[in-house]
């Protein structure tokens, strides 16, 4: 479904990403893991296209998703979270969501009168079933920067659930949680992947990683070292090196 | 080709006295840039403390019949102080991130100076003294006023000390700190709020030699050149690249020269619209000025 | 009588100007620009009614038109800039105008009377209201019903997902592409939107004051027009119209008796508003004490 051909990604001289070659299966839950700097964000970034790749190519259902800017790859159906929670501090809780809701098919079913003066039943509903996947059914009215950090984790990840991507990068949500919120969260990727969404999980909390995903890829210093589901990754040298500088044949 | 020879020698006659004229614009555009480089914010009252500080000077002259040397360092020491005054009132008590409310504040302070000095005169422009006014020197066909080299000097000078202690002294290097890292200079010990009002204050200093420099050259002091004072350093700073103290010279000797150069050709009431116009073009060609500084703050 | 209905059709207009700069600062740009298509909708209009003897509801709305046309073509470069670049460039773009307009000489004779725009001398005998037997009542319900239409217009926006799309954008331009928000279509829609409004004001204005003078419309306008909804807070709309009438009313008008130190008032006022209360007199947590209070 993605293909990341090649891609580089130089900053001046440092070499962010260095001739990645990715491929994600549709309904994989694909996981990214390597240790800091290794490129995993500048990955994301590539990808949604905040960044424009130094070389190399990226492809969405074999179509190239060059030239596209961020907002017409979400059109695409590529959704994504941020590393540094990135809501709408002075929106309440519901426009958060509201200002997401971005399925054009399901709405021009209704009448465009109802959808302009806010009123649109289809989209009222699903920002409830939003608000109720994360939880946050009372807190619809509050501001995003006054729920807890959890809470806030939850409300960015329906949030791009809410675009109904086809697609969802997630970059570090884990960051920060305890084993409850942990566990929490795992089960919330995978009723997501049961809907049909492909998930590409970029962490560091490996419980999570290894728990949840089907497939792993580990970079360092901007290319691949290792590909393989969680158990072939757990036992490989060449990360265990990447990692703690040592493998434990050492 | 007599005509042409005239009109050449004209024309480049005024682009000299421009340029010359422009040192004031750069000392306003430096004045603008450094507070911008240090807070990330505009200060619109910063003309306003200039030419207050003008008016000090002049009102000393008056009641002291001073030197007028004397006159102009007064105006530059008032406005110093307001500077200061204009940095604990508009910005130091504003949030960081909220540069609305520091513009708007800074846009009130702009009000109060600029009323108080028209109730102050009754709206009347006066008299402002200037240095060499009769020294006139001529080369062939070019006529070298006396009082814009004075100016120009006087410009140079300030920016040469200036570039003296942003960069020679600890004073300095604490303001260029607070500029690049403001969050981390604090970490290191660097008490941001007297280094911001000290940076307002030195600005402040540029603003009030600029003041009495272009009260000088132009010979009349009237708060209705506060406003055209302003943007036109404004724009210099824009043309230059915001927070780049180069860029602000180059582009203020810039603006000096092609301004006067419009003046020539197309007269006083059109002039300025060339002097926008120009602005424009470097917007759309470079809009982030001539050296952009990429200052990154989040 | 005279004296309260000319203030309450200034402040009418002043609102909408405070409203043709609310859309915009929503999206965060802080545009300066705002007295430009006043300019531009105040000359078109009485051009329009005074040279071309058109009559006033489409004169004022083709100045609307032109103003919003001119508004969508500043929207574009305005992407390019940035945060204070873009205050100093719309700046400039004011000033342009205002200087334009302060050369526009286009002098018509009609009925033995030389009318129109006399460039350095401005633009006088714009009669349209007291030609066509229009009492000052009338005048205050025909501007009024503009101002209302707009406000309505405004407070839609607020409460429905364009509200809360172009806030996003003004919040964080990032995640708003993140999303799916197409940033330029929302920017330069605010900014044509801003255009629009402004202009229809300037059209109205310049029939209310039946002069134009170059002062009219400087930089401080500009600053007036971002000052109203900065003061009055960008989450409602009668923030807007509670700071015109505090400050058209109290202090230019109301306290004409401190003659010149009214201004100095101003001034003085504003300093203190943005450091006690920089957020706006109307931010969140404001609102939230009168919600409180109405239900007690």
């Amino acid at each position: 479904m993605l293909k990341i051909k090649s891609i580089s990604k130089h900053f001046g001289g440092v070499k962010a990403l260095n001739g990645l070659d990715l491929e994600v299966g549709e309904g994989d839950i694909f996981g990214i893991i390597g240790p800091n700097g290794s490129g995993k964000s500048t990955l994301i970034n590539v990808i949604c296209g905040i960044y424009r790749p130094t070389k190399g190519d990226v492809t969405f259902h074999g179509q190239t998703l060059s030239g596209k800017p961020t907002h017409q790859r979400l059109k695409t159906g590529i959704a994504r979270t941020f590393q540094n929670i990135r809501l709408f501090p002075n929106l309440t809780v519901w426009q958060n969501l509201w200002v997401a809701r971005n399925s054009v098919e399901d709405i021009k079913t209704e009448s465009s009168f109802y959808r302009w003066f806010g009123k649109s039943i289809i989209v009222k509903k699903e920002i409830e079933e939003m608000l109720e996947f994360s939880n946050l059914e009372n807190r619809a009215d509050e501001l995003a920067s006054s729920l807890a950090f959890g809470e806030q984790r939850r409300l960015e990840l329906a949030r791009a659930v809410a675009t109904k991507p086809r697609l969802l990068l997630l970059d570090e949500p884990a960051a920060g949680m305890n084993k409850d919120e942990i566990r929490d969260l795992d089960s919330r990727i995978r009723s997501l992947q049961l809907q049909g969404i492909t998930i590409i999980l970029i962490e560091h909390v490996m419980e999570l990683v290894m728990g949840v995903t089907d497939r792993i890829a580990v970079l360092n210093f901007g290319s691949k070292i290792a590909e393989g589901n969680p158990q072939e990754i757990q036992k490989n040298e060449a990360v265990q090196e990447a990692y703690l500088g040592y493998s434990e044949d050492d | 080709m007599e005509d042409f020879l005239y009109e050449v020698v004209e024309i480049t006659q005024t682009i000299w006295d421009g340029v010359l004229f422009g040192s004031t614009y750069a000392l306003i555009g430096i004045g603008f840039t450094l507070i911008f480089g240090a807070m990330g914010k505009l200060n619109m009252a910063y003309a306003g403390a200039a030419i207050a500080g003008a008016y000090v000077g002049l009102a000393v002259s008056m009641f002291f019949d001073a030197p007028i040397i004397l006159v102009f360092a007064v105006s530059a020491l008032v406005s110093t102080l307001m500077g200061y005054i204009v940095y604990q009132t508009c910005f130091r008590f504003i949030p960081t991130h909220n540069h609305l409310a520091a513009l708007m504040a800074s846009v009130g302070g702009l009000f109060l100076i600029d009323e108080v000095i028209v109730l102050a005169t009754r709206g009347s422009p006066m008299n402002f003294p200037a240095l060499f006014e009769d020294a006139y020197f001529e080369i062939g066909p070019f006529g070298i006023r006396g009082d814009l080299i004075f100016v120009f000097f006087i410009g140079l000078v300030s920016t040469v000390v200036l570039l003296y202690v942003l960069f020679k002294t600890r004073l300095g290097m604490a303001t260029r700190a607070v500029a690049q890292q403001d969050v981390a200079a604090q970490l290191c010990g660097i008490n941001i709020h007297r280094t911001n009002s000290i940076t307002f204050s030195i600005a402040g200093l540029l603003g009030g030699i600029a003041g009495a420099m272009t009260a000088a050259a132009v010979g009349v002091l009237s708060p209705v050149i506060i406003l055209p004072l302003t943007i036109k350093g404004l724009i210099v700073t824009v043309i230059g690249g915001l927070g780049s103290i180069p860029g602000a010279i180059i582009a203020g000797l810039f603006v000096g020269g092609f301004e006067n150069l419009f003046l020539y050709v197309r007269g006083i009431d059109e002039r300025d619209m060339y002097v926008v116009a120009l602005l424009f073009i470097f917007l759309v060609f470079r809009p982030n000025g001539l050296f952009s500084k990429t200052i990154n703050r989040d | 009588m005279d004296f309260y209905l000319n203030l309450i059709n200034t402040i009418g207009i002043h609102t909408m100007l405070g409203l043709s700069a609310y859309l915009l600062l929503q999206t965060g740009q802080l545009s300066l620009a705002q007295a430009g298509f006043f300019a531009v909708g105040s000359y078109t209009a009485a051009i329009l009614t005074v040279i071309f003897q058109w009559n006033i509801i489409p004169a004022v709305l083709a100045a609307m038109f032109l103003a919003g046309f001119l508004a969508f073509l500043v929207g574009f470069p305005a992407l390019r800039v940035k945060g204070l670049t873009l205050v100093v460039a719309t700046i400039a773009f004011s000033e342009f105008v205002r200087m334009f307009f302060y050369n526009l000489k286009w002098r018509v004779t009609r009925n033995g009377e030389e009318i129109g725009p006399d460039g350095t001398m401005g633009f006088a005998e714009i009669r349209y209201f007291s030609d066509n037997g229009w009492s000052n009542l009338e005048v205050t319900f025909f501007l009024w019903t503009f101002v209302i239409i707009v406000m309505g217009i405004v407070w839609w926006s607020d409460n429905s997902r364009s509200g809360a799309v172009l806030r996003a954008v003004g919040e964080d331009e990032l995640a708003a592409s993140s999303v799916g928000i197409n940033l330029t279509v929302i920017k330069v829609s605010a900014m044509t939107a801003g255009g629009f409004i402004a202009g229809l004001s300037g059209g109205l204005y310049a029939h209310q004051v039946t002069s134009l003078d170059h002062h009219s419309f400087t930089v401080l306008l500009g600053t007036f027009a971002i000052a109203y909804p900065i003061l009055g807070g960008l989450s409602n709309v009668f923030g807007t119209l509670v700071a015109v009438i505090f400050i058209q009313g109290l202090l230019v008008e109301g306290l004409r008796f401190l003659g010149d130190w009214r201004m100095i008032l101003f001034g003085l006022l504003i300093v203190l508003a943005m450091n006690f209360k920089p957020l706006g007199l109307f931010d969140k947590h404001t609102i939230g004490i009168i919600k409180r209070v109405i239900r007690v």
